[in-house]
């Protein structure tokens, strides 16, 4: 019973020694505290914006960007997977171009995205889109086409086929790679937001970061960061809550293996 | 013949005539012609390449004859809606459905009571909320037979299916194999390389050397079979060398 207590409070040992010494170094005042905030001033500014309500929009900006993107190309780069797994035509047809996109560094589109759809909405999101397409497709793609051939023909042999084939077989199978892509896609996608939310914008915590940059009110530059941070593990954790449940009899499975 | 069988009006009977295949050069069965009867049971033996497997495959419309005629109840294969099922090597349960839902892959409407009735004969009712993956060998090749079994099958292929198992378990699934073919009474195709196996269960054992059927025998022995007996021990033995040393066919004696 004390050692599963102790064993859940491990991954946090870390983090707090970091956050001990900070403080410490901090409140030193060896470099000055306008360059580097203690983690109680970050703390504290963190509460002021949100008893203004003010860090609230601005998470609520960064989120919905966030989630409109991811599942906008979430979904393209799945029909993709899913199209180019089940087809060799399609396959043929649009891998080539798909790969010859992906190797370009999303990133680098920004001053074209800039000039073609300015700095609104649509070319933040439409960054994102980019980003978190090709994770998932080419894991969705990959496990389509790693789906054991001895389940496909049995599943045939039982008359399944089309829809049916895929809904029992193919896709159940692809699953796993499937949701492997989609958390490495939700890596992808903040890190495309924070960049993305440098193009002049009024909300979002990016804005938070860069107009805490003008005015040198460092803390509020950490607490951006550590929003990110902590918007991060959270989407990292529906996500593995998902596959949880998603993939009950992968776990009984793989421990077999 | 002596046994207390159940006629199965379902049972398919299968014609090749003058089949051949090859993969690209290669010859894999050359003009084979065989009947099998409704509801007689045979097993296939040979050497690994011998073309046993491709035989079964042709049969289970998962293979075409490059040339020569396949007919099930005297029509063409591909016209004919036999109802065929498969038992492999590997049990092949989705393992993301449950044992249950396994038995009643592909199956639509109420099938739950069938299913558990059909878990129940080959006594697994009990593990039917069960992930596959919890499963021994031998229990989920049990799923496998029974997943076969629901559908009420004409013809039952066993593919190895107990090539994998460990000597006890291979027994009990015989002796459970033997019981439900003996109540369903459905054609059966049983391909292995456990000479045996194939004494124990089959009306009929077919040799299969490079392509060609080299011997056709028929067992006639009561069931249950008991390596006791010393006919078929010596059955056994002069199958054996007749695949090992290539003995002459004509010494092979009806038992």
């Amino acid at each position: 019973m004390k050692k599963t207590w102790f064993k859940r409070f491990q991954p946090w040992i870390i983090p707090i020694i970091i956050l001990i010494v900070w403080q410490v170094v901090a409140s030193l005042e060896i470099v000055t505290p306008s360059l580097f905030p203690s983690p109680i001033s970050v703390l504290m500014s963190g509460w002021t914006l949100i008893a203004s309500g003010e860090l609230f929009t601005h998470v609520w900006a960064s989120l919905s960007r966030a989630v409109i993107g991811m599942l906008i190309g979430g979904l393209i780069g799945f029909a993709l997977g899913i199209m180019n797994g089940l087809s060799n035509t399609s396959y043929r047809l649009l891998d080539t171009t798909i790969q010859m996109i992906r190797n370009i560094p999303h990133l680098a589109l920004l001053p074209l995205v800039i000039v073609w759809l300015g700095i609104d909405e649509s070319a933040k999101i439409f960054l994102v889109v980019l980003g978190v397409l090709f994770p998932i497709y080419v894991n969705t793609f990959h496990g389509i086409r790693t789906v054991d051939p001895g389940l496909v023909e049995m599943g045939k042999m039982y008359k399944l086929k089309g829809w049916k084939l895929f809904k029992e077989i193919l896709l159940p199978g692809a699953l796993p790679s499937i949701f492997v892509g989609v958390r490495y896609a939700l890596g992808v996608m903040w890190l495309t937001l924070i960049v993305a939310e440098t193009i002049p914008t009024e909300q979002g915590i990016g804005y938070l970061a860069t107009n805490a940059r003008e005015f040198m009110q460092t803390d509020i530059i950490i607490l951006s960061i550590i929003i990110y941070a902590l918007l991060g593990k959270l989407a990292d954790v529906i996500a593995l809550f998902g596959e949880n449940r998603a993939l009950k009899w992968n776990a009984s499975y793989n421990k077999q293996q | 013949m002596g046994s207390n069988r159940v006629k199965n009006e379902q049972a398919i009977q299968i014609d090749i005539k003058s089949g051949s295949k090859s993969f690209g050069d290669k010859q894999v069965l050359q003009n084979i012609s065989l009947t099998i009867e409704r509801g007689q049971f045979v097993a296939i033996i040979g050497k690994s390449g011998s073309g046993k497997s491709t035989l079964l495959r042709l049969v289970a419309d998962l293979e075409t004859l490059t040339a020569g005629e396949l007919l099930f109840n005297n029509v063409p294969s591909k016209e004919s809606d036999a109802n065929m099922t498969m038992m492999y090597q590997d049990s092949r349960l989705l393992p993301w459905k449950k044992v249950i839902d396994n038995v009643g892959l592909g199956l639509d409407g109420q099938w739950q009571g069938k299913a558990e009735k059909v878990l129940d004969s080959v006594g697994l009712l009990s593990f039917k909320d069960e992930w596959p993956s919890t499963l021994s060998g031998g229990q989920k090749q049990r799923v496998a037979l029974a997943r076969a079994l629901i559908h009420e099958p004409s013809l039952l292929m066993l593919d190895e299916p107990l090539s994998a198992l460990d000597a006890f378990t291979r027994l009990e699934m015989q002796n459970l194999i033997e019981e439900i073919w003996e109540g369903l009474g459905f054609t059966a195709l049983l391909v292995t390389h456990d000479v045996r196996e194939a004494i124990r269960l089959a009306d009929r054992i077919i040799l299969i050397e490079d392509g060609h059927i080299a011997v056709d025998i028929r067992v006639q022995a009561p069931r249950p079979r008991h390596f006791s007996e010393h006919n078929l021990a010596l059955l056994e033995e002069q199958v054996l060398d007749r695949i090992m040393f290539g003995e002459k066919p004509e010494k092979l004696k009806k038992v």
